[in-house]
């Protein structure tokens, strides 16, 4: 673990250097919004992005990701090493990256996921701007991020980087960066510290707290169709999350109609046929039916299911979901609120 | 009662969604929409599960669906699976023939826990095509049959048209060890057996409460079945269910055959119902 400086106008150049060598994938402006995309140049990077509208979990799971080739009777594994620098995740997004890679790793490993992963090389980046529903400031505050391999944090005459692990080690070779001074090193602390109390929402209770009062609710109908009476089933509050990872899989054909490829694609438990199986004849049966079921479902795996696996709730306080839900139902503060009201 | 899969064998290159060629060596229209394919491996290499472990089959192009094994891993040269065609994956695959390819994954997910069951008393029961992933054990039971103490076998069809496994069913009648018991929903007018609901069978034999009951069926059935286990005073934890969820990967990623927490396709398909009995989305 190293500490460096580079100034504002150095840090320019490294980033264009870096670009130029590797694959590149950070926050870059969309009209008046921020996504992760490629980074071709230093006026791409958009560090002072206060969220992406996707969460980089799509950097390692794409919206499609092909598993299987097929041609006639042959197959073949699609799985990708290709190696990609993520430079630009903000604390909350790391912690997500953290819990999908234990949740795509233990049991039956995933490598269509982890390979990816293991051959990326993730940058964090200190929050500058923060967004209009963050609460990231209240939620899991024992649950460190852990799985990037530096840290770079604006500080007044340029840039701290912390590198972590060898790959982020290797970042430096691109720019002109100078070991940090102690105080370097403080401002950078100081900086990410202070952050932490500027999030315009705030969860009142612990996790712990909150992961008893959810699941002792679980029988509670009345509560969970309240709360889910305006849901359209659109499922944005899955596709925004950045610890929401599950998937359909579907194969489709080539134009020739001999090769393929076996496809997974994002799905999302708010859609109304999520857990529907077909019993033939027209009979079928959906597992959880109503709204209330599938808007249950999904929060007790964010605040509740997951929380001893993951040492805590499986929400990282990003406030995508609130922001993306049309209702404005799905605000995991506000939710809270009303739960722990009961 | 998870079984340690050796995921080597199943997925090469590691690559858990990497499929394993079967040929169909015996393929049987057996109702109006099942067909029963008996397969070997490509390769001709032996088949090693646990009966009620799962797998997904699949057709390239046209997708995977999750199945269970139709027959017990003590016939270790191929194993059979039934089709019900109901989308487009099981269309496709009841078009094939003799001799043609399949793909597959598994052996997934736990199967029925031998060990709790061997030298024990054993109903199996069984309502419609939830006799196909049952067979599994029926026919384990059935191939070790000094290895379990008395065995009953419930099987409830919709009507006579329904029944599957024909040869099956008549040497159970005919075997002095299986005491099997049948019956459907609706007549076709030819039929002399029992008529009625699954759990009508209960007042056909006795069961003796340290039984240890299997049971696989429609939704609705299995509540009913498990009414009749608590009046003969059959302990919850002697009573196993065999579950079917909508299933993408089998591997306990995809998510969609989450009970609350517990994944189907991994902690399961087969539960201890004393488990899973608190929990609202199970049954």
């Amino acid at each position: 673990m190293n500490d460096y400086f580079i100034s504002a106008n150095d840090f320019d150049a490294f980033v264009s250097k870096m670009a130029s060598e590797r694959n590149v994938i950070g926050p870059v402006a969309k009209k008046t919004k921020f996504v992760y995309g490629k980074i071709q140049t230093n006026k791409d990077l958009r560090l002072d992005f206060d969220v992406t509208i996707l969460p980089p979990k799509k950097v390692f799971t794409p919206t499609c990701q092909t598993l299987v080739t097929f041609d006639g009777s042959k197959f073949e594994g699609a799985v990708d090493k290709q190696p990609v620098v993520l430079f630009g995740v903000h604390f909350y997004d790391i912690k997500g990256l953290d819990m999908t890679d234990l949740l795509f790793s233990e049991n039956n490993r995933d490598e269509n996921y982890m390979a990816k992963r293991k051959a990326a090389t993730v940058i964090g980046s200190s929050v500058q701007n923060v967004s209009k529903r963050a609460f990231w400031g209240s939620v899991g505050a024992n649950v460190a991020p852990k799985g990037h391999d530096g840290f770079i944090t604006k500080i007044g005459a340029g840039y701290h980087y912390q590198s972590l692990t060898q790959k982020g080690e290797a970042l430096v070779g691109y720019g002109n960066f100078k070991p940090a001074t102690e105080g370097q090193a403080e401002e950078a602390r100081t900086v990410n510290v202070s952050m932490m109390s500027k999030c315009p929402e705030a969860l009142k209770h612990s996790s712990e707290a909150i992961a008893k009062k959810v699941r002792d609710s679980f029988k509670n109908q009345e509560l969970w169709a309240n709360l889910s009476e305006d849901c359209f089933s659109c499922g944005s509050c899955n596709t925004t999350c950045p610890t929401c990872y599950c998937f359909d899989v579907q194969d489709k054909w080539n134009l020739n109609q001999v090769s393929g490829m076996r496809n997974r694609y994002w799905d999302s438990c708010l859609t109304e046929d999520f857990a529907k199986v077909s019993l033939g004849a027209g009979a079928e049966e959906n597992f959880r039916e109503t709204r209330g079921e599938r808007f249950r479902h999904r929060f007790m795996r964010k605040a509740a299911y997951l929380n001893e696996k993951l040492g805590g709730p499986a929400c990282v306080g990003c406030g995508r979901c609130s922001a993306a839900c049309t209702a404005d139902i799905a605000d995991p503060v506000n939710v809270i609120k009303k739960i722990m009201e009961v | 009662m998870a079984l340690t899969i050796d995921y080597s064998k199943v997925a090469p290159e590691g690559n858990i969604f990497l499929p394993r060629e079967c040929k169909i060596t015996h393929v049987k229209q057996v109702t109006k929409t099942e067909r029963h394919f008996t397969l070997r491996h490509a390769d001709n290499s032996k088949v090693k599960f646990n009966p009620g472990q799962i797998l997904e089959v699949s057709l390239f192009g046209f997708g995977e669906i999750p199945l269970g094994y139709a027959s017990s891993p003590t016939r270790e040269n191929t194993f059979d699976i039934v089709i019900r065609t109901v989308g487009r994956v099981s269309t496709a695959l009841n078009k094939l023939s003799e001799g043609d390819s399949l793909y597959v994954r598994g052996p997934l997910g736990s199967g029925f826990p031998l060990n709790e069951l061997q030298n024990q008393n054993i109903l199996v029961v069984a309502g419609g095509i939830g006799l196909c992933p049952t067979r599994s054990m029926i026919q384990y039971i059935t191939d070790r049959r000094n290895e379990f103490k008395n065995f009953t076998l419930f099987y409830g069809a919709r009507d006579p048209s329904q029944q599957m496994f024909h040869e099956d069913i008549a040497k159970w009648k005919a075997a002095k060890d299986v005491d099997y018991h049948e019956i459907v929903d609706k007549t076709d007018g030819k039929w002399t057996g029992n008529v009625g609901v699954i759990t009508e069978l209960f007042k056909k034999t006795t069961i003796t409460p340290d039984t240890r009951v299997i049971i696989c069926g429609p939704p609705i059935m299995f509540r009913f079945v498990i009414a009749e286990c608590d009046k003969i005073g059959i302990s919850r934890n002697n009573v196993y269910v065999d579950l079917e969820r909508r299933m993408k990967c089998g591997v306990g990623k995809c998510g969609h055959c989450q009970i609350n927490d517990n994944y189907v396709c991994v902690d399961g398909p087969v539960f201890r119902y004393s488990d899973i009995q608190n929990l609202e989305e199970a049954l």
